[in-house]
Order: structure tokens, then sequence, then C-alpha cells
């Protein structure tokens, strides 16, 4: 295919109509999710106590959190405050670009699992496997290669070990679900509580740093972390994991869209039978798209301990979860997973400003994660919304898992799609 | 115009239930199993009184054992009660451990606040309700799918309730308030080991009374049999003059209900919620759904495997203060393997036939 | 005598479509009326106005001769009108009692119980003053199709309808089970009920009904009175033009056996026995058809033979290879193709367009998936073609197929099978539902493929089609080969003895099978429940 070809492609695909809708639909959420968001902070502003001149005044209200302010922090703050001048790229800017990283690969570890119609919740479990594969492993492969070559090699090493632990960890409820029949959605957040206790188990025993109080592995020397270029090294931001991220979108999108595999697996994601029935192999799918759907939670993991943390400690932040509304934001594309990673990475990098400036907590994320989901999932309240203010009568689009409005076929011959179910 | 009439005309009519062979048998194996196992252990006790085996036998035949693993059921078994409901009228409610989690915070600040123990208990099952009714509201009339919405749901309270606890307590921890006690009946408490069932908290009462109470709706009243025709073929009762979307709402309505009986009971029996990580309900949400699947949507069955986990719980507690065994970290992950292993035993159970999808009666 | 139901001038309009278009239709009090027409023609449509699940864009519905209005199901079994839908609308593991009074049970304390035994002496009464034979106490799941149906009718009854409207009854019966479903008919008419019954065979409605009207592209084109009139009228109201009855065959030239199907055993989804000890072969050059009444073994033996389903015992071979273990890509690429009978299930992903669905099968063959990449532009192609030699519309590979009509699916998956240059076409109902012109088309096409020397084998519940398109024809009941016949030589009549389980020689002997599978259903299935 030429490139012309695909790029009218591509554009073909974008002009879709329900394409367009389902970015309506995400923006529209995110606002909504933004909304509620305010009305909370100025609820708990009521509920928290401040003097009357730290105060703001709403209709004649005083809340100790201004709404406003916060979501000028959360936003401007995000952006290392492009505004204000003396943007630098060391700012907080690129602690936003270090959580997009991050959110890529654990929403498209989610969105891989999703196309293939699986409820991956355990990539954050996948991810902390990963993790600690990675300490574990370039800590030793550290005592062998040093310097720039170690960089070179352990950098990608790490990565891989990251990938494969992970990916076999995501296999655990892959062959759970072919072969037993066992609930993906229940297995693999059990797995993310086991995960979570086994490593707490290792690295509080075996792996433990002993110079350390904390439960953690013995630091990574600087030559096995990602190298920071031109963003400077402060805040744990490397532009070469950026750079993978987009490799991985480009790489994730190409395989859904232009291989075999891809296409096996989409069909067995929104139609398993008409997949049987072209000769899907469906348990063998099931167990691969969930193993290199961890894969890429692990290797979520092991840029957490190479470009971030620089070693493996428990609590790991619950990229995982965020991965879930990063992939629904995107409507499960691996192109708008890059979108929705960046919009999500501003939103987490800027509630720890929020914090600095304000005093709301940056447990509001938590919130907003889970009501952007809720938001998105319900595509047909935007639509009434949508009807109700333009009214232009659009022909309804099917939403996944609902069957379609009256498809009542084209011409007074149709068979089945008509409004008769006769024989 | 609706699915039933327009897309899939050329289904043929499955008067069949899939899957019950399979299901079956592997439910009855773990049933005796434990059974089995629990007499043997307890003969070879018996017998051999100095032994590994001996020492199990003693923390099993405990009372406090008992009285733990009753304590311990307590929120998984409301949420697997609040699932049944829920599922059975066809909306799978994969957001337990939010409603769980939402009521264990709101019943400990509205205790904090008013200074009423069952007024804060009445509290968290509001708050519980209400987040059950954004998610009825959402896949009922919205057509939100039900598990990304159960994840919201789920989501959304994990956030919230250590967000609340930042702003009013300054921590993902609140202060202590007090706890709701236990009731004794006279007597009957004196009874070695079963005992323990009639010295215990209020809340365990009000369990075995759910429990009782969602028996008989199931099984003895009408609308116990519209959730059940809601769930296997909603259209059947649409067309016999029973709105679905109303018996829905109020089965998920129900199961906030229940749901917020059980974290209310888990805060309130501490006295305090702690929002760490995955804050105190820690899966217990998500253990109620391999109870009631365990359980074969049965409240009784439910009841029961919930008591096989807590049970299994409260050992590996007991034994901890025993010093035996595996290390502490590891063996808190032990309901979780259970709960993986049990899921693979029993595989697909018999779910209600509708169970997850949208239903929109005739015409729009 | 009074008028029980009328309809005064209704039309309904879907998005894009007429349903209805000012349909009158009468129905006197304690007659069987039917309700005629092609797949498509509006009858359906049409008893859901009446039954308050669809509102009427225009026009009156009169009940006993007063205009009602019907906002839903309800109002309309206030009124006394039941319907008996062809999918029937019951609760499958809730008892036949359970299933009766399902909404208006009886209670007892206050409401706060049912009164389970004023419900089943209910249900009893009910059906003895009707002549029913049904067991009150029976799992629905546990009883045959024609005992559901019966249920059904006894759930109208029990609210009280005066009107009773069955959507297609006889689609799912056996011959004798229609039969006695119009005895049925018989006994409540004698009572004072009245009958509307949708169908599009004119036999049953010359048989059963005392008045029939003729629905056609959602108008009422003839009422008239059953023994007034005739079957070629009925036809030619019905499709409007010359019935072409007969398939212009030419004299088959069979070759090599091409499949082979020995000795298998096949169970269901639930592990049931469907398919018992089977065993044919299709040649080259030959149509091979299967007849029999759907349920019957029929998916679940095609299921076995294209690789969707593990037969238990029994060898299927292929070209002469044992393929009894093969996969269903393996046989995809050994050259078998199959128009499956759910083509908006399995046939077409409903979401993907026309080129994606191209690919459907394919994705792995060196043509279109080399080296597991997909070679797009030439999948593109090859959906052109296909839109193009079948005549597919509209002729746009973008197009999704979710928006194509029934017709124009099915065209689209026959045209992808036949061009995969196959050996063996395994056609499963591959007319069902599709309107009359595309039927022709995919006649000739078959017809055509097998002139070529390719070896069809031809599942179908359509009489007239296995009979007017096979060379041999083997007649399944109850997962058996009740026997192999020369369709030419077969009368219809014979055929439907054979379908119904009995040679012709034979006398009734399908009580004590019915018996036996619902005994044996029950064994399977029983003793998990709560």
């Amino acid at each position: 295919m030429s490139v012309g070809d695909r790029a009218r492609d591509v554009l073909a695909r974008l002009a879709n109509a329900s394409a367009t809708e389902r970015i309506l639909i995400s923006t529209a959420a995110l606002l909504l999710s933004i909304l509620v968001g305010a009305v909370l902070v100025l609820v708990a502003g009521r509920m928290t106590a401040c003097t009357p001149n730290e105060a703001v005044y709403y209709f004649g209200t005083g809340f100790c959190y201004d709404p406003i302010l916060v979501f000028d922090r959360l936003f401007l703050g995000a952006l290392g405050d492009p505004l204000s001048g003396g943007w630098s790229p060391d700012g907080q800017f690129s602690v936003t670009l270090r959580e997009t990283t991050l959110l890529i690969f654990a929403g498209l570890s989610v969105a891989l699992a999703f196309r293939a119609g699986i409820f991956n919740i355990g990539t954050q479990g996948q991810m902390v496997v990963g993790a600690l594969a990675t300490a574990v492993a370039v800590l030793w492969g550290a005592t062998l290669v040093s310097g720039v070559l170690g960089t070179v090699v352990l950098v990608p090493f790490g990565i891989l070990v990251g990938a494969v632990f992970g990916g076999l960890y995501g296999a655990i409820p892959g062959f759970l679900k072919a072969y037993a029949d066992a609930n993906e959605v229940i297995t693999t957040i059990m797995l993310n509580f086991i995960a979570t206790g086994v490593t707490l188990y290792l690295v509080s025993g075996v792996f433990k740093d002993p110079e350390s109080a904390a439960n953690q592995t013995v630091p990574l020397p600087e030559y096995a972390q990602f190298p920071t270029v031109l963003f400077g090294g402060r805040q744990d931001f490397s532009l070469v994991a950026l750079f993978f991220g987009l490799l991985a979108i480009a790489g994730l999108y190409y395989l859904l869209e232009h291989t075999a595999f891809g296409y096996d697996v989409r069909t067995s994601g929104i139609q398993p039978e008409a997949a049987e029935y072209s000769g899907v192999d469906a348990p063998r799918t099931v167990v691969a798209s969930l193993t290199l759907s961890g894969a890429l939670g692990g290797v979520a993991g092991a840029m957490y301990v190479m470009m971030i943390l620089g070693t493996f400690q428990t609590g790991v932040p619950s990229y995982g979860f965020d991965g879930i509304t990063v992939s629904i934001l995107a409507g499960n594309n691996p192109l708008g997973v890059g979108i929705a990673a960046l919009l999500f990475g501003v939103l987490k990098s800027g509630t720890t400003v929020v914090q600095f400036a304000t005093d709301v907590p940056p447990q509001l994320v938590g919130v907003l994660r889970g009501l952007i989901i809720l938001f998105v999932a319900m595509p047909e309240f935007f639509r009434l919304v949508g009807k109700r203010i333009t009214d232009t009568g659009s022909r309804a689009v099917a939403t996944d898992g609902g069957r379609p409005e009256p498809a009542a076929g084209s011409s007074g011959t149709s068979g089945d799609d008509g409004g008769e179910s006769d024989e | 115009m609706s699915d039933a009439t327009g897309s899939a005309p050329e289904e043929p009519r499955r008067d069949e239930s899939d899957g019950l062979l399979d299901t079956h048998s592997p439910r009855k194996i773990v049933a005796w199993a434990t059974v089995g196992g629990l007499a043997v252990l307890l003969a070879a006790g018996a017998l051999f009184p100095d032994s590994l085996a001996g020492t199990l036998s003693d923390v099993i035949t405990s009372r406090n054992t008992l009285a733990s693993a009753l304590r311990l059921s307590v929120p998984i078994a409301f949420a697997a009660l609040g699932g049944i409901f829920a599922e059975k009228s066809g909306v799978i409610n994969i957001g337990l451990e939010g409603l769980l989690i939402i009521s264990a915070f709101t019943a400990v600040y509205v205790t904090d606040v008013t200074g009423g123990v069952w007024l804060g208990f009445g509290g968290g099952i509001i708050a519980s309700t209400l987040l059950a009714a954004l998610f009825a509201v959402v896949t009922i009339r919205f057509r939100a799918d039900q598990i990304i919405a159960g994840l919201a749901v789920w989501l959304i309270a994990l956030g919230l309730a250590p967000f609340a606890s930042q702003v009013i307590y300054g921590g993902p921890n609140t202060s202590t308030v007090p706890t709701i006690g236990a009731i004794s009946v006279p007597v009957l408490s004196e009874i070695p080991f079963f005992g323990a069932l009639f010295s215990a908290s209020p809340s365990v009462y009000l369990l075995f009374l759910a429990v009782a109470l969602s028996w008989y709706v199931f099984e003895r009243t009408s609308f116990g049999r519209w959730i059940r025709a809601s769930g296997e073929n909603p259209k059947a009762l649409d067309t016999a003059g029973v709105n679905v979307a109303h018996v829905r709402y109020a089965a998920v309505l129900l199961s906030g209900v229940l749901s917020g009986m059980g974290g209310a009971a888990l805060s309130l029996d501490l006295g305090q919620f702690t929002g760490n990580g995955p804050t105190m309900v820690n899966g217990k949400g998500f253990i109620a759904i391999v109870a009631y699947l365990f359980g074969n949507y049965n409240p009784i069955g439910a009841f029961l495997s919930t008591m096989l986990f807590a049970g299994l719980d409260a050992i590996q507690t007991a034994l901890q203060l025993q010093g035996i065994g595996v290390p502490r970290q590891l063996i808190r992950i032990t309901p979780f393997v259970i709960v993986i292993v049990i899921l693979a035993l029993v595989g697909r159970t018999r779910t209600p036939e509708a169970a997850g999808e949208y239903y929109e009666s005739g015409e729009e | 005598m009074a008028t029980a139901v009328h309809l005064d001038g209704i039309t309904k309009r879907f998005p894009g479509v007429v349903a209805n278009d000012d349909v009158d239709l009468a129905v006197e009090r304690g007659t069987v009326h039917a309700l005629l027409g092609e797949n498509g023609a509006g009858k359906t449509t049409l008893m859901n106005v009446l039954y308050g699940l669809y509102e009427p864009t225009s026009g009156r519905v009169l009940v006993d001769e007063e205009v009602r209005s019907f906002d839903s199901p309800r109002d309309a079994i206030d009124a006394g009108v039941g319907m008996i839908h062809q999918h029937f609308m019951l609760v499958d593991p809730m008892t036949v009692t359970e299933n009766i009074t399902l909404g208006n049970e009886p209670r007892k304390w206050g409401g706060l119980a049912v009164d389970r035994a004023a419900a089943r002496e209910a249900v009893v009464e009910l059906s003895d003053r009707y002549g029913f034979d049904v067991d009150p106490d029976a799992r629905v799941e546990d009883i045959s199709v024609g005992e559901q149906q019966r249920v059904e009718i006894l759930k109208a009854l029990y609210r009280g309808a005066d009107v009773l409207i069955l959507d297609e009854p006889t689609a799912v019966l056996t011959p004798q089970e229609v039969e006695e479903l119009f005895g049925v008919l018989e006994e409540l008419t004698a009572q004072g009920k009245t009958i509307i019954f949708i169908t599009h065979k004119l036999g049953e409605a010359m048989r059963a009904a005392d008045d029939i009207t003729v629905l056609r592209d959602g108008r009422n084109v003839g009422s008239v009175k059953a023994d007034e009139t005739t079957r070629e009228d009925l036809a030619e109201l019905m499709v409007g033009r010359e019935v072409l009855l007969d398939v212009d065959r030419p004299p088959a030239e069979t070759g090599d056996v091409v499949a082979s199907v020995s000795n298998v055993v096949v169970d269901d989804d639930r592990g049931v026995r469907a398919v018992d000890d089977v065993s044919f072969d299709v040649r080259a050059g030959e149509v091979f058809g299967i007849a029999g009444v759907d349920g019957n073994g029929q998916s679940e033996l095609v299921e076995a033979l294209t690789g969707l389903r593990r037969p238990q015992h029994g060898r299927i071979e292929f070209l002469g290879d044992d393929v009894t273990a093969d996969s269903r890509r393996q046989r995809i690429e050994e050259g078998m193709a199959y128009i499956p009978e759910d083509r908006q299930e399995r046939g077409l992903v409903m979401d993907f367009d026309l080129t994606e669905n191209a690919l459907l099968g394919s994705q792995h063959s060196k043509e279109f998936g080399p080296n597991g990449r997909i070679d797009w532009p030439a999948t593109r192609t090859h959906a052109e073609a296909i839109i193009d030699e079948y005549d597919v519309r509209p002729p746009d590979a973008d197009a999704i197929s979710e928006s194509l009509s029934g017709g124009n699916q099915q065209k689209f998956i026959v045209g992808r099978e036949f061009e995969r240059d196959p050996e063996l076409v395994v056609a499963s109902h591959p007319t069902r539902g599709v309107d009359v012109g595309s039927i022709e088309f995919i006649h000739e096409r078959l017809l055509e493929l097998r002139q070529q020397g390719v070896a069809v084998l031809l599942v179908s519940s359509k009489l007239e089609e296995v009979q007017g398109l096979s060379d041999r024809l083997g007649v399944i009941y109850e997962g058996e080969f009740i026997d192999v016949v020369d369709p030419d030589e077969t009368t219809e009549e014979e055929l439907g003895l054979l379908m119904a389980g009995e040679h012709p020689d034979e006398d009734d002997a399908d009580a004590s099978t019915d018996a036996t599978e619902s005994g044996s259903a029950e064994a399977a299935t029983g003793g998990d429940r709560p």
C-alpha cells in the first residue's frame, strides 16, 4: 500500500461518522467529569476548615477551595505554566510527559485486551510483576556491563524482561479463561492482589535492599536507567521512553489493522461466533491477546523502575487502573490511546501541582478516573443530550453490545432485518 | 423496535440450559472435599493432639474461629446477597466493591458527626444506595455496558472515600468512633463452639435475617419471580405486563441497600475506616461475586460459600497468631488464590440468560 | 356475527421503510382468521400494533367495536387480546404454573406471598377446560416445543384473552404437533375465542382458517373466505406475479466422493445427543440434500462436518483424507466452503465493512494474508468482485454489513464462499429470510456450481427447496437419518411423514420417542437447582 493510500485510509476512518461520534462523546465525558470534579471540590471546600480570608466566595457562600484555581493549576500547572513565561522543559511539563509515557503502555495494554473482547483489569498486577522482574534482572545485568554500553544493553534488556514476566502473568488469566471458562474480570482483579502480596513478600525478604528501611530492591546504577535527553534529569522523564511509547502505539495499530493476527483479535472481540467460523482458534487467541496485553503492562512496570523510581518499591501507583480510563477514553483505539494518555497525564501531573497550591487532596484524580469511565460508558446519555440540542435526527449508531436501531432494511422486500420476524 | 422482533429471528429456540452438567460436579466436589478434609483433619487431631493436625483442629473447633469467621463473612455475605438480586434481575453488578467502600467510609463519618452508631449504619446504607442508583440509571436508562459501569463505580468509590477522608480527617484513615458492640443471648451463648452464633455483633444477626428474607423473596413472592424472569427472559416479563426496568431498578437498589449494610458493618465493627491502597474493603466485593457464583445464586448457598472463604481466613489468622507456617504476606493472599482456584474449578456457572444485556421494551 | 377485532387504516412507518400501509382488517368473533404473506410483508408488525408493542403511525384499533389505544401489551391484555409469539415468551427454568401466572400471581398474606396452591389450581382448571395436556409442575425447559406452545396459549387464556394472536405457530412444530395445534384452535373457537394466526404457508391457512387476509409489501391485497378460494389464487395474491415452482435441474454427472461422513455421533451444547450414527457421502457434481424440521440435529451435523464442533464418535473424510481431527481453519484451507445458517452471528461481522468481511475465513490465506500481513488492496478488489458478480446492493465495499438488507447480506456470503474455488459447499438454509429475487439467484448459482463438478451439501427446512435442488435427499429426524430418497420419486406428503420420523408403512411411533427425548434431557440437566 502506498503512503498516499495509507493516508487516505486513515482519513477515511477518521471521517467515519461513528469515529467522530466517539471523539465527541469522549470529549463530552471528559468535560462532564471535570465539571463534576469542580462541584466536588466546592463541596469539599465547605467541609474543610480555613480562615475567612483564605476562602473564596461564590453565590455569597464561602468555600475553602477555589475550583477555578484548582483547574487552573491542574491544567496550566501540568503544562509547566506556559502562559506565565519562564517555561522550561525541566519543569512540571516533563512530569506530565513522564506520566503520559506510562499511561501509554498501561492504556495500550488494556486497549489490546478490550479489542479482543477481554476485560483485562489486571494490567496493574502485570505491571507490578514486570517491574520487580526488571529491577531484579537489571540489577544482576548491571554487574556484567556498565557505562554507555551498559545503558544500551540494559535498558532494552530491562524492557524485555518486564515484557516477558508481565506477559507470563497475563497468560495466567488467559489460560484460565480459555480452558477453564473462568471470568477474567474476577481472576485479573484477584491476580492484582496476589501480585501485590507476593512482591511485598519478595521485596521484604530475598530481594530487599539491606541498606534501606523501606521495602525496596537495591537501587539501579545510573547507567542502568533511561538516559535523559533534552529534558533535565530532575523529573525522571526520558524522551527515549516516550519514543518507545510512540513506537508501541504505531506497532499496536499496525498489528490490529494490518495483520492476520490483529484481524483474528478484532473479530473475536466483536463477534466471537464469526471468528470461530472464520477459523480462529478462540482459546489460543484469548491466551495470545492476554499475554501480549500483560507484556505491555510489564513494559509499563519496566519503565516505572528504569525511568522513574530507579528501584522497585512496594506500593506501585495504580497506573493499571488509569490505563482502563485511558483506553476507554480512547475508544480502545491505539492512536486514540496516545491522545488520551496525554490528557490523563495532564490530570495526574496537575493534581500534584494542585496539592501544593491549594491543599486539595491529590486523590481527586482517582475520582475523575472513575467518573470518566462512567461517562464514556454511557454514550446514550450524550446522544439524548445531543439530540435535544441539535435535533438533527441523525441515525443513532449502534453501541458495542447493543443491537442496532431498526435497520428495517432498505427495500420493501428486505428479509430478516425488517419488522417481520417470521420465517 | 426491539432486538427480539427484529435482528435475530433465525436463532433456533434453545430450550436447554448451558453447562449445568459442567458446573454441577466441580461445585459438589469442592463442597465435599471441604467437608471431607475437615473430617479427616478433626479425626487426626483427636488421635494425635500434639501434631500439627492437632493444633489445626484445635484452631478449627475453637469458638473464636467461628466468631471471627462470622465477623469476616458479614461484609462479603451482604454484598453477595446484593449481587444476587442485581444479577438475577439481569444487571451484573461488578461494582459491589465500590458500594462496600463508600458505605464503610460514610458509616464512620456519620457516626463521627452524629455520635450515633446506628445513625452511621443508616448513613452507610444511604450512601451505598445512592451510588447503586447512579449505577442503575447509567445501565438501565443509558444503556452503559454493565461491566464497565461497574468498574467505574468501584473506581469512583476507591477515589472518593480516601479523597473525602483526606479532606475531613487530613489522611486516608478516619478517626476512630464507637463500635456496634455485641449482643449475647443468655444460655445459648454458653454452648461450646456454636455459642459463637449467639454472642455476636448485631450485624451478624442482621445478616442471618437478610439471608432468610432474600431466600423468601426469591422463592415465595411475586417480586422474586419477576426478578428471575427479568434476568432470564425480560421479554416474557414485559409481555406479561410487568415493567422490566422497574424490576431491575428495584433489584439494583436492593443490592445497594444490602452492600451498604455490609460496608457499614465492616467499618463500624472496627470503629474506623482505613483508606490506604485498596482500602479496608480490600477485594471483599469481588470475593462476594465469586461467593454467589459458587453458591449458585442461592442466598443460602452464597452465605455458606462465604463462610468457607471467611472460615479459611479466620483459620489462617489464628495460625498466624500461633506462629505456624507460611510468612504473613503470603498468607494474606490465600483468599484471592482460593477464589481463582474455585473459579477455575466451577468454570462457567449458569448465569441468568439475559444477564449483562440491556433490555428495551417494545418501541422507543 | 360480531366483529371481534377491527383494524382501520393502520399505517406503521419505521425509519426508511413503511411496514404497514393503510391496512384494514376485520376479524369475526369465534373464527380463525389467517394473516397470510411472505417474509417482510408486514404481518408481524401489524399484529404487534394490535398487541400494543408498536404504536401505529396512523389508523385506529377497534376491539369489540370500541376504539382502543394500546400503549403496551398490558393494555392489550386488559382488552382481552393475547399474543403467542413465534419465539415463546417463556422463562425456561421456571415451571409451567410459574410461567402461566407470571405477572398475575395469585397472592396471600396481604400480597406478601404467592398463593402457589391457588396458582396451580387455576392452571389445572384452565387446561382441563380446553382439553390441554400439560404438567403444571414441569419446568418449561424440560417439555417439548408443542407443549411450550400450549403453555403460551394457556398464559394468554389465564389473562382473560378472548382474541389470540399466534405468530407463525407451526414453524417449530412437527406435522403431528401441527395437527394437534389445529385441534386446539377448533376447541378454542368452539368456546367462543377468536384466533388470528400469522403464516406464510398457504396450505395451513387453507386447512385451519375460516377467513384469510393476504398482506403484500405492507398492504392488504385481499380478504377471502377459505372455502371460496384456491391455492393458486392465494399464491398469486401473495407474490403478485407468476410463481416459479419448479427449478430447472439438469441431470447430475456425479464424480468421486468428495466428503464422506461415517457413523458420526454429535452432542449439543448441553451434552445431549443431537446426531446419532449418521453416515452419508457427497459426490462431486451432485447436490445432497438434508431435509427435516428444524432442531433435529442438522445444525450439529453441519458444524461437525465444517469443523466447528467435535463429534463424539465417527469419521469424517474429505477428498479421501481423514479430517475428523482437523481444525476449522484446516478445513477451510482444504477447500470446504460453508454458508452458515445464521449469517448475522457467524457469516458476517456486522460491524465490519464488506471489504473486511470479504476476508473472513481467508485472513491466513496466501492470497490475502501472506506472512501474516493482510493485503488490503487485494482484499478490496476481491470484495468489489463479489459485489459485482453477485449483485450485492448497495455496490459499496465500504458499506457496513449491518446496513445491508438480509438478502444482500446473504448474496455477499454466498459470493464469498463460492469464490473460494471450493471442492465442497455446505449450504445451511441458504435462502432463509431472503427475498424472492435473491432466492432464485442463489438457487441458480448453487446449480451452476454443481454443473462445474463441485459437491454440494444442502440443508434446509423448506421442502420445496431441498426437493427441487437435491439429487439425493436424506431425511433427518431426532438426529437420525430416517431414509435417503430420490426427491423426484417422492411426494411432498411422503417427505412430510418421513420428517415426522415415520416411514410411510409405519404407524404413529413418535409419542414414545418424544417421551424418551424429554426424559433424557431431564436426566442430563436435572438436579442442579437451588
